[in-house]
């Protein structure tokens, strides 16, 4: 197991980080992704974008107030993250036994 | 750096990101050492106005006390609400978070007995010698409120929520045997629950912080 097994596309820092938060809770509006995060608007709309073009999130944009983006990880998201993590600890497991 | 420690490094960042999302430490140390000087001073404030040769000259009337120690529960909120506004100012993330309508949710079914008890005590109960009863009630839920959020709180709030829990339980038990000590039994209780134990909390989250200061997290 070596990590051309890993999908590229979460296994980028960034996007990587990102899908960790957002399996930690059900959304999270951009403002505390990007506060969490330290990212800037441009660089995290960018990486989010990504992520939503290949269905792993969904975006929810709603008014409270003022408008407000929020972001969740989609069924399929979900799925890919499990994955990507299960084949990192594979890596681990198998060097541990070497 | 090798496949093996890439991959044990992506699933340590993975886990700190993931744990300190769902974190949520209702009171900040800067909080917990306001409400627990604010509680020791009125706590001594309280003693010596009731002694015999004190201020007052004669014991602090139930409600007053009462009053006094709402008094000290509005400064403490009131400081709590500029910590968290500075802090959310200071890290660029929204004043109410999530973490923060998270904790709310938790502990507002808690505050719905001791607000009702106070309502009582300051139109009638204060009549009928409840005073111990409105302090055991006061730390007791505020006990239950803090391990409400034991689920997403760090192991020092749950602590801090069993040692007032189990200080207002015991304190029927060990009332009795209290009387004979000098000072008035309701404000020991008091000073020594919001009082100090918030001190020692204050203390111990400082310096276990500044421990903690070094290692930040990386994404890089």
């Amino acid at each position: 197991m070596d990590f051309e097994k890993l999908d590229k596309i979460i296994h980028e820092k960034w996007r990587l980080a990102i899908m960790a938060l957002l399996a930690s809770r059900r959304s999270w509006p951009f403002q505390e992704l990007k506060a969490e995060l330290k990212m800037s608007d441009g660089n995290l709309i960018s990486h989010m974008r990504t992520l939503h073009r290949l269905g792993l999130v969904s975006v929810k944009k709603e008014i409270r107030g003022r408008p407000q983006t929020s972001y969740a990880l989609t069924a399929k998201g979900r799925a890919a993250f499990r994955d990507h993590i299960r084949v990192l600890e594979q890596i681990v497991k198998e060097w541990k036994k070497k | 750096m090798n496949d093996r420690s890439r991959a044990a490094e992506d699933l340590r960042v993975i886990r700190t990101l993931m744990e300190r999302a769902t974190t949520y430490r209702a009171i900040s140390a800067p909080t917990a050492l306001v409400g627990g000087a604010l509680s020791i001073l009125s706590a001594a404030a309280i003693q010596l106005c009731a002694a015999p040769d004190g201020l007052l000259g004669r014991a602090i009337r139930p409600r007053e006390f009462a009053c006094i120690w709402l008094g000290v529960l509005m400064l403490t909120a009131i400081a709590n609400i500029f910590f968290v506004w500075r802090e959310a100012r200071n890290s660029g993330r929204p004043f109410i978070s999530s973490g923060m309508k998270l904790a709310l949710r938790a502990i507002a079914p808690t505050l719905i007995v001791p607000a009702l008890f106070t309502i009582w005590f300051l139109k009638i109960g204060y009549l009928g010698a409840v005073e111990l009863e409105l302090v055991i009630i006061w730390v007791v839920f505020y006990g239950l409120a803090l391990l409400a959020t034991a689920l997403f709180a760090p192991r020092s709030l749950a602590l801090l929520g069993w040692a007032f829990l189990l200080t207002g339980l015991s304190v029927p038990v060990l009332a009795n045997a209290m009387e004979g000590l000098p000072g008035d039994i309701l404000s020991t209780v008091m000073g020594v629950s919001f009082g100090l134990y918030h001190l020692i909390y204050a203390v111990c989250i400082w310096s276990r912080k500044r421990e903690a200061g070094g290692e930040e997290l990386v994404v890089e």
